[in-house]
């Protein structure tokens, strides 16, 4: 289990840059898992969840499920395999703008909506037995992956 | 001349390809490999099989399923696929070309190499970039360097001599549905800044080494190369439908044979061979490439399961040859009977996908219209005169009982069937009436029993139910008795819930014989409950809140129909409320509760139970001792769906 935290962690940065400035902020997104908490109660210590800006993916916002609980903060994207995040997504502006204002609300059915309409485009980097092992069963759920599948 | 020749003279016209005359315009497309063959790549007797029963099929080209070139196993996408990528995989493969020329058509070795499907023995798949998968089922992956191009390209290019070595007279390269070449020339999944990638001259460098090195390989062997008219991946960032194009010009130019134009990646957020797709739809793509490249034959088959529009499209100039796979898995007669003028006789694809969906659970393909696909080397399965003829009654006319009965009729049995209700079809009839994808392909299996049955002359006796005192009364006249009555809902299921007994029946409302008001609450999320949601809210303007005991919606639904039925529930404002059980009902609403305990209230003016799907066990023990042989199929057995009906009805009428 893993107990939800807003608790500032050293390595948080403020966000910055072009692209990064249409990130949500760090805070909305503490709040954000905070609001989900049974989404992340069962993220095994250690998965990360990025999220970024598809036109200019330079920096990420990054959940992080720790030992105290899930953080959030601003990282550099230096490729997807370098980000050693679970899953990226991947969002276009006007995605973002809206994920902005949702953040604190109906965040989930925006992504959901997102994924769907492919103005985000959701990576998985690890194998979903995988994912589901580390405990984002409930999160790929709430993600829209019934949605998702080969051969339509 | 035969009669139907005469009606489909197009499809039925000699062609050419290359050095070869081909009897017709009909190609058989490796469109899924069967996953029957050993996990190292070697052909099986079962595959010869079922390609024995596909040389048959009167084709004119004959395309064999898609083996992967290299020995790592990189491009191999499926747990049993075919390899190539060694001389010791010549003798089968000599086989199956040898089958297919017996038959009087061309074979076609087709080149699989499945790029961000591949690796499925690995760690890890390869492609053009570091691009990571958008499903969780595939493997992460790994840029490819120029000497692993090149390397690639070789292997390509062995494969293609081996496959003409082992007597085939052409190869196939195939970008669908998103494998390597697609990789290369998207987009999305190259992200190169060398000379394979950037552009689309760049992008497509790996297409045209490939297909330049396969010619100089087999010279006088033509070369088909699938690619896609649409990917359906643009809003990713993949290619549009222009630079699709644009990529068939460049292999257009650098001496291809044939095109085959496909649509889709495995990847792609929208349908694009499903049975939500109406036939015909993605005919525009096959006719722009015609169009554009008058010189070079067209291949195209997409969504286009019926040889009276491929006949059209031949005599258009939409393309030249139909390439047809899936329908043909369902009825390997399809060609035949439309030469005979039988078409009413066809078992259609009903574009369920269950052949595809289940390559990615690692199972061998099967086909919910064909029980006999894949099992063409058991003897068992064959449908062979009766040693001893029956008279055989048949208690249900759905699906179960039909497949039984017309089996059995084949193999000499005299058959009556019976059914309480006005017609053909059982609870299948209802699904299809419901069905938001195209009710006319499930309502053409009911059409398809109709007709065959009434060609063999089975007694159907309808509006006749079968109970205790009607097996009195007709005592000693039947040898066998097959119960394939279907499901019921079980109606003592909520009988703890006050007012319970207010619920109408879902399978009854599916027959049309219920009233159902504005706002509706459906309890059970499963196949049933949600087709009846979606189509009461879509076709008489419903409010539909569905109640879900499970955690998540659609338990009972094949994986290939699940999204949709999400994606429905989604476009049409289905509420649903999962985890959670109904209380009360009452004459307004019903009162629910969810996982924690906490209760709400449902304004609602009709209730409709939709779960408890429970077999017709009640009949076995009232009929066992008042007949010889009481067999049972289908969901009178175990509720399950369209296909364990079809397969278990066949399977008894084979054994009767």
């Amino acid at each position: 289990m893993t107990p939800l935290t807003a608790a500032a962690t050293p390595d948080r940065r403020p966000t910055h840059g072009s692209r990064v400035g249409l990130l949500p902020s760090v805070e909305s997104w503490l709040a954000a898992a905070s609001h989900h908490g049974e989404l992340f109660a069962q993220l095994d210590t250690g998965v990360r969840i990025a999220l970024l800006a598809r036109a200019a993916p330079e920096r990420m916002l990054v959940w992080e499920a720790g030992h105290a609980g899930v953080d959030a903060r601003i990282e550099p994207f230096a490729g997807y395999a370098a980000s050693a995040a679970d899953m990226v997504l991947a969002a276009d502006d006007a995605s973002l703008a809206e994920l902005r204002s949702a953040a604190a609300g109906r965040l989930f059915e925006v992504l959901r909506a997102g994924i769907r309409s492919g103005r985000i485009v959701c990576y998985t980097l690890r194998r979903r037995c995988v994912l589901e092992e580390r405990g984002l069963d409930e999160l790929l759920d709430a993600l829209g992956y019934a949605f998702m599948g080969a051969c339509r | 001349m035969q009669p139907g020749i005469a009606k489909l003279p197009h499809l039925f016209q000699p062609g050419r390809f290359g050095r070869f005359e081909i009897k017709n315009r009909i190609k058989y497309g490796a469109c899924c490999v069967s996953n029957y063959n050993t996990r190292d790549g070697f052909i099986t007797e079962r595959e010869i099989a079922r390609m024995r029963v596909i040389a048959r099929t009167g084709c004119g080209i004959i395309t064999n399923q898609g083996a992967y070139p290299d020995p790592l196993g990189e491009g191999k996408a499926y747990f049993r696929q075919v390899a190539i990528f060694d001389d010791k995989f010549l003798p089968q493969l000599e086989r199956i070309a040898a089958d297919i020329k017996a038959q009087g058509a061309m074979p076609i070795q087709q080149i699989l190499h499945a790029g961000r499907y591949g690796g499925i023995d690995l760690g890890y798949c390869i492609q053009p970039s570091d691009v990571p998968q958008t499903l969780p089922h595939f493997r992460p992956p790994k840029v490819m360097t120029k000497d692993e191009i090149r390397d690639c390209v070789r292997q390509h290019a062995d494969a293609a001599r081996r496959a003409v070595r082992a007597g085939f007279d052409g190869t196939e390269v195939t970008s669908f549905m998103g494998y390597l070449l697609a990789n290369f020339n998207s987009r999305f999944t190259n992200q190169r800044t060398d000379e394979y990638g950037g552009s689309i001259e760049n992008r497509g460098r790996f297409m045209r080494e490939l297909i330049d090195g396969i010619k100089q390989a087999t010279p006088e062997n033509p070369l088909v190369v699938r690619l896609n008219g649409a990917e359906l991946m643009d809003r990713w960032g993949g290619n549009t439908e222009d630079e699709c194009f644009e990529l068939m010009r460049q292999a257009v130019d650098v001496g291809v044979d044939m095109i085959s134009v496909t649509v889709g990646w495995q990847e792609a957020p929208e349908s694009s061979i499903g049975r939500d797709i109406p036939p015909g739809y993605w005919n525009y793509l096959s006719a722009r490439a015609k169009k554009l490249f008058p010189d070079t034959l067209v291949t195209f088959g997409n969504r286009l399961p019926d040889p009276r529009m491929a006949d059209d499209c031949v005599r258009d100039g939409v393309f030249d040859y139909w390439e047809v796979c899936r329908p043909l898995l369902a009825d390997p007669d399809l060609i035949h009977k439309a030469a005979e003028d039988r078409l009413d006789e066809v078992r259609r694809c009903i574009g369920s996908l269950n052949c595809l969906s289940r390559l990615f659970r690692d199972l061998p393909y099967t086909c919910t219209m064909n029980p006999a696909l894949g099992h063409e080397v058991e003897p068992e399965y064959q449908v062979t005169p009766a040693t001893v003829k029956k008279k055989v009654m048949v208690i249900g006319a759905g699906p179960a009982g039909m497949e039984c009965a017309i089996t059995a009729a084949k193999r000499g049995h005299d058959v009556t069937v019976f059914d309480k209700a006005g017609r053909i079809g059982g609870n299948l009839y209802a699904y299809a009436t419901n069905d938001l994808a195209r009710p006319d392909d499930l309502l053409s299996v009911v059409a398809h029993y109709e007709v065959v049955a009434r060609k063999l002359g089975i007694d159907v006796r309808l509006n006749t139910e079968v109970h205790a005192k009607f097996m009195r009364s007709v005592l000693h006249q039947y040898d066998v008795c097959v119960i394939a009555a279907g499901a019921t809902l079980d109606r003592k299921r909520y009988a703890h819930v006050k007012g319970a007994e207010r619920m109408l029946d879902g399978l009854e409302v599916a027959h049309g014989r219920g009233q159902t008001g504005r706002r509706v609450v459906i309890v059970g999320g499963g196949k049933l409950g949600l087709t009846l949601a979606e189509s009461l809210c879509k076709h008489q303007g419903a409010e539909v809140t569905v109640i879900e005991s499970d955690k998540r919606i659609a338990g009972d639904v094949k994986p290939s129909f699940k999204w949709r039925h999400a994606s429905w529930v989604e476009e049409l404002g289905i509420k649903c409320l999962t985890s959670s059980t109904i209380v009360e009902v009452g004459a307004d609403g019903v009162r629910v509760r969810n996982a924690k305990g906490e209760e709400t209230f449902l304004a609602a003016d009709t209730v409709v139970q939709a779960d408890g799907a429970t077999p017709a066990h009640p009949l076995f023990h009232e009929f066992e001792w008042m007949v010889d042989e009481l067999h049972g199929v289908g969901d009178a057995l175990i509720p399950r769906g369209l296909e364990q009906a079809i397969q278990d009805g066949f399977r008894l009428g084979v054994r009767l």
